[in-house]
């Protein structure tokens, strides 16, 4: 009896060639190509007045170095706005060699082409670049006043102005028996996988054919882009992501100018180029991102029901802005949580900077979102003395007011409407297991021994499996085996386990029998990519549908072989029998060799299939009018709309009286997202997620000075979480089916860090009895606002 | 200007080799590009992610912070020479992938090696002793519950099994599945 | 790709103009020339080993010397290929007074240059073209002011075609034995420039050091 996979918490099948050493991560290949590296602009902004390549012509393996007047055709054009939108009225795009302007440290400037790494650096340090400098723009409120401009052409530095509204907000408010208003911020972080980016590329001149290896979260998608920039017909140019060391969406931006111009180089070099990039690199010239500054108001009645909220919003987009406006209309969305706000307007600027590009990062943009309404929420219960979780439930959309449409679109084009979820069961769940109704009691005996506790606890709502689609294709080897392969890529999710479960489940086949590419566009050309907690959804149910057309056709033929009708049909363990009945059977590894009528027999098992062997019919032709040779099927699965998962998280913290630093007792997380296809691997992005939260509550901070100098590009003094700042995560779960997918599923990637701001800064603000309006804090600032309040008794 | 190479002796995972490598030449790009054992990753450059630890000598130390011709005539061990003696995985690769301490793998080769060094010399720790033990290593994957578990289990199949004694880094046949 | 530049050179102008036209002094001063072929007035076939960087090979060539004002300018059109890639030039030189009876030489080359040499970068052609042609120049300076050994003077034009080869060379790179040559005129170093002599000055900097 074959075991039901789906939701078995199985091995991942990805690991034994990871743990053993055996991975194949992008510097691991193109061991004879030539290396690329880079020479960066020092200065955040400034005009490029000459390039001096003599000083490099001595190092012994050069090979090429390229400014941007070596750069041709579409390659000299900006690189492609990937999300354009009607509010993002001011777009601008890098080139990928800065032509005459540089407007970040790190924006590249020139490449170099030699024989490793080690020489290509000796050559970039050798160039000499001369640079006018121009005045930075650095902050949001330096944008703001715009005394400068980050481009010539956007005085105000203003890229993006948007505003959506349901209701009329400022009357709702100004008619509501209670408002506050309130300033909070985030500051700025970032993805920093372990992994850097990296680019190999292998032109052959005898097939003209492109083949680039990328660390990219979208290699189809990476694949469209190359093509069309380097004038490649698109069925000459593949593209493979590897083993990829993380992503968590900085790897989703494309094609960066590396991408492009490695390959370009290949071709033009007749050689295969390989460029690695290294931390201070990726620090300097991948993306950011979180940083924003928010302006609430809100009226709400004596319960603390919300009647209007109005929130008002800047975000730093860095100096360009190839990704548009995605994040900060995930804020401005995924604000409302899984509240009902009464009337809700919601106005952005986005404004440039002379700081590097701000792109999606695991949350991207909901955690400032969460931050913003968790906060609110957390100062009306303050206001009107009542309990924090209370003020939270009467807000709540109830299960039966599902789907709930909140007249807003979404990051996908497509209208903001809740399908399902359980928001006030998630809640009771989150309560119970953290003692919420205890606690009070708690934070008192601690009290009196002299000890700072408090609770927080953060709700959200995540809008997963955004579309248009993915796809995939299953087939049905002659020897049994099967093969799945989707055109999405991996970055660590185990999806090398999880679809071989979605196909086994669905197949009747062993998972061991099942082998998934991903992320190769050799194996499957449509595809979107990995982001917006959105692949198990998408192609998860993409390889449920192929696997259901194979299944069918397999009985169909089995049907045929046997005698029988397909109703009657099961597949145990790979093999097609009759329910009841044993020794009717007939192995899937038979049924696809039936599959395909041939003429010549290749193996012992082929000679089934061959002409006189099969026999048949001599009205009908081997292969039917709508059918096709092979036990294989591809299929797609596109939504209607997203669909919402949810959670709520607990933290407990202790911060020290003396020192403010601040310890974490216990965090506890309740998260819906529907079935699960491996809850071993869903706990796994439950635990990175809350790790990444507690980095951007307490430790991540990415910091410019106010010359554009990126102060902290390095691990030293960007703080990322050690095993010693991350708690124990205890996590408890819902299943809310979503409706709108065959099978169930909502995505996870991301929930682990959405409410990570809003949960310690509460955490921390019940234990101190401060308000924290911006995070992360650190134990000096937190030692600060101590000070500031003391002189004076209670805030 | 070309650079004087060195004659440097390392013996890796148990076999010997010989390189001609700059001074300047990295441990870490030397494992892996001389002597072709990509195990070793390298995720900073800068000695604080503790992806490229090796044990030399047996101790753990950041390959990325090695010249190779620092370390001519040491025993090294990589995460490839963790494996068993019979080239399968070794107990503590076994541990992590019992455990799910792995996400995307890139900051697994040095845990592995850390983990391995670790429960040689702590054969039975506590929880809080092995979360300790790999408070030097990042990763950004999973949140460290899970490779804390994996310690305890390495320890648990360690003692089970005999020593991780670490073996030759013959190669692994593929399991699973994957381009 | 445009490459322009000058030099001084200690003589007069018209000792200038016969030294870049004679070919026993270019073969000694025009990097990586191996071999020089008289094709007709004014024209000569020519071998150049040359490269930039790791890209380098073997270029036959054709040089024309044309507009010729003696002493005082030429345009020299060359082109060349070879499995590096290949180069065409226009360059327009000029010869004038200059102080203390020296000459100031004015260069003016507008390249077009492809294949795999052609990928190498702009910047990195033009900065291999100067270096190489500040060299050219230096040596043919030192062949004017005595500093260089003599040279017995070219069989005049006219005369068979002539097959010229340079005086051996301690071991050099591959093809560092010069052929003689046939009067090329500045523009033909230009060639070997514009192709990344500098192979040859590396060499000798590695000879020297």
């Amino acid at each position: 009896m074959t075991t039901r996979l789906f939701g078995e918490p199985i091995a991942r099948r990805e690991d034994p060639r990871l743990v053993a050493g055996d991975g194949r991560f992008l510097d691991d290949l193109g061991a004879g190509a030539l290396a690329a590296a880079f020479v960066r602009s020092p200065h955040a902004h400034a005009r490029i007045v000459d390039v001096d390549v003599g000083g490099a012509l001595d190092v012994d393996g050069l090979v090429a170095v390229y400014t941007y007047e070596d750069l041709d055709g579409r390659v000299a054009e900006p690189l492609p706005l990937l999300i354009p939108h009607p509010s993002l009225h001011a777009p601008r795009t890098a080139h990928p060699l800065a032509n005459g302007v540089v407007r970040h440290v790190g924006e590249p400037v020139a490449m170099v082409v030699a024989s490793d790494r080690y020489v290509a650096e000796d050559a970039c340090d050798r160039v000499l670049v001369t640079y006018e400098p121009l005045p930075p723009v650095v902050g949001i409120d330096a944008a703001l006043r715009a005394e400068h401009a980050v481009h010539d052409d956007v005085r105000d530095n203003v890229a993006a102005h948007m505003v959506q509204e349901v209701g009329d907000t400022r009357a709702a408010i100004a008619a509501a028996p209670h408002r506050l208003e309130l300033e909070l911020q985030i500051e700025r972080s970032a993805s920093m996988p372990l992994e850097g980016k990296g680019v190999y590329a292998r032109w052959d001149a005898a097939d003209r054919s492109l083949r680039v290896y990328s660390s990219t979260q979208t290699s189809t998608s990476v694949r469209m882009a190359l093509a069309a920039k380097l004038g490649v017909p698109v069925d000459r140019v593949e593209v493979v992501a590897p083993d990829v060391g993380g992503g968590f969406g900085v790897k989703i931006v494309h094609p960066w100018p590396e991408e492009v111009l490695v390959p370009w180089a290949a071709i033009r070099l007749g050689r295969e180029v390989k460029w690695v990039e290294d931390r201070r690199e990726h620090f300097v010239s991948s993306a950011h991102e979180r940083g924003q500054q928010h302006k609430v108001r809100v009226g709400f009645d004596d319960d603390g029901r919300l009647l209007g909220l109005e929130v008002e919003f800047l975000h730093d987009n860095g100096a360009y802005t190839p990704y548009g406006i995605i994040v900060p209309i995930i804020t401005s969305t995924q604000l409302l949580g899984p509240y009902k706000p009464g009337a809700y307007r919601v106005e952005f600027r986005s404004l440039y900077t002379n700081t590097v590009i701000v792109t999606p990062y695991r949350g991207a943009g909901r955690p400032q979102g969460v931050f913003a309404m968790e906060r609110t929420m957390d100062a009306i219960a303050e206001r009107l003395g009542r309990d924090r979780a209370e003020v939270r439930e009467v807000n709540f959309i109830r299960p039966d007011e599902m789907p709930y449409d909140h007249g807003l679109i979404f990051q996908d084009g497509r209208p903001l409407i809740y399908d399902s979820g359980d928001y006030p069961a998630s809640l009771a769940k989150l309560k119970k297991l953290v003692g919420w109704e205890e606690f009070a009691a708690e934070r008192e005996q601690a009290r009196a021994e002299g000890r700072r506790v408090g609770i927080g606890l953060a709700c959200y709502v995540e809008g997963t499996g955004v579309g248009p689609y993915e796809g995939a294709h299953v087939r049905v080897e002659t020897n049994g085996k099967v093969v799945v392969a989707t055109g999405l890529t991996t970055q660590g999710q185990g999806h090398e386990t999880v679809f071989a479960q979605v196909a086994a489940s669905e197949l009747g086949v062993p998972v061991e029998d099942v082998a998934v590419v991903t992320g190769d566009t050799r194996r499957f050309k449509y595809a979107v990519g990995t982001f917006a907690s959105r692949a198990a959804v998408m192609s998860g149910n993409a390889v449920a549908l192929a696997a259901r057309k194979v299944r069918a056709k397999a009985l169909r033929i089995a049907g045929e072989a046997l005698e029988v009708d397909p109703a009657d049909l099961e597949v145990v363990d790979g093999v097609v029998r009759v329910r009841g009945v044993p020794d009717a059977e007939i192995p899937l590894a038979t049924v696809a060799v039936l599959a395909n009528p041939l003429r010549y027999a290749f193996d012992e098992q082929a000679k089934q299939a061959t002409q006189f062997a099969v026999g048949g019919g001599a009205e009908v032709p081997p292969v039917a009018d709508d059918d096709e040779p092979g036990l294989e099927a591809t299929d797609y699965y596109s939504p209607v709309r997203s669909t919402f998962a949810n959670g709520v998280h607990a933290a407990v913290v202790e911060t020290d009286p003396d020192t403010a630093e601040v310890k974490i007792l216990r965090y506890c997380v309740v998260h819906d997202c529907g079935r699960l296809i491996n809850p071993r691997i869903v706990e796994g992005q439950i635990h990175g997620g809350v790790a990444q939260g507690v980095g951007g509550a307490l430790y991540e901070r990415i910091v410019y000075d106010e010359h554009g100098q990126l102060l902290n590009a390095s691990f030293m003094d960007f703080l990322m979480p050690y095993a010693s700042e991350v708690p124990t995560v205890e996590t408890d779960h819902l299943e809310t089916p979503s409706p709108l997918n065959p099978l169930g599923i909502k995505g996870a990637g991301e929930a682990g860090v959405i409410p990570g701001a809003a949960v310690f800064a509460a955490a921390i603000s019940d234990a101190e009895g401060l308000w924290i309006d911006r995070m992360p804090i650190s134990p000096s600032e937190l030692w600060e606002l101590r000070r500031q309040k003391t002189p004076e008794g209670d805030a | 200007m070309s650079e004087d190479l060195h004659q440097t002796r390392l013996l890796v995972n148990g076999v010997q080799h010989t390189v001609r490598v700059p001074a300047r030449r990295l441990l870490a790009d030397c494992l892996r590009h001389d002597l072709g054992l990509t195990g070793t990753h390298v995720g900073c450059e800068h000695g604080v992610c503790g992806a490229c630890t090796v044990l030399v000598d047996g101790l753990p130390m950041r390959s990325c912070l090695l010249f190779a011709v620092s370390v001519d005539g040491a025993e090294i061990t990589t995460t490839e020479g963790c494996r068993s003696a019979d080239g399968g995985l070794g107990p503590v690769q076994r541990a992590f992938m019992e455990c799910h301490g792995l996400q995307c793998g890139f900051c697994t080769p040095g845990f592995v090696t850390t983990v391995t060094a670790f429960i040689r010399d702590h054969p039975d720790p506590t929880e809080a002793e092995a979360r300790e033990a790999i408070g030097g290593n990042l990763c950004r994957c999973t949140g460290y519950q899970n490779i804390v578990a994996s310690v305890l289990r390495a320890a648990e199949l360690v003692g089970e099994e005999g020593s991780g004694e670490p073996q030759g880094g013959a190669p692994v046949g593929r399991e699973g599945s994957g381009a | 790709m445009k490459v322009s530049g000058s030099a001084t050179l200690h003589a007069p102008v018209e000792k200038v103009y016969a030294a870049l036209n004679d070919p026993a002094v270019l073969v000694r001063t025009i990097p990586g020339c191996e071999r020089l072929e008289r094709a007709g007035e004014d024209a000569y076939k020519m071998t150049l080993v040359a490269g930039v960087a790791s890209v380098r090979g073997t270029y036959a060539g054709d040089v024309r010397i044309a507009d010729q004002r003696p002493p005082s300018a030429f345009v020299l059109r060359a082109s060349g290929a070879g499995a590096p890639g290949t180069v065409s030039a226009d360059v327009q030189v000029q010869l004038a007074p200059g102080e203390d009876g020296t000459t100031v030489l004015s260069y003016d080359a507008d390249a077009v240059v492809g294949g795999m040499i052609g990928g190498v970068g702009q910047r990195m052609l033009a900065g291999v073209a100067t270096r190489t042609a500040d060299q050219f120049f230096a040596a043919v300076d030192a062949v004017l002011t005595g500093a260089a050994p003599a040279v017995a003077a070219a069989p005049a034009a006219g005369d068979q075609p002539a097959v010229f080869t340079a005086p051996p060379r301690p071991p050099g790179p591959p093809g560092g034995q010069l052929a003689a040559g046939v009067a090329l005129g500045a523009a033909a170093a230009l060639l070997g420039v514009l192709v990344g002599g500098w192979v040859a000055r590396r060499a000798a900097a590695r000879r020297t050091s």
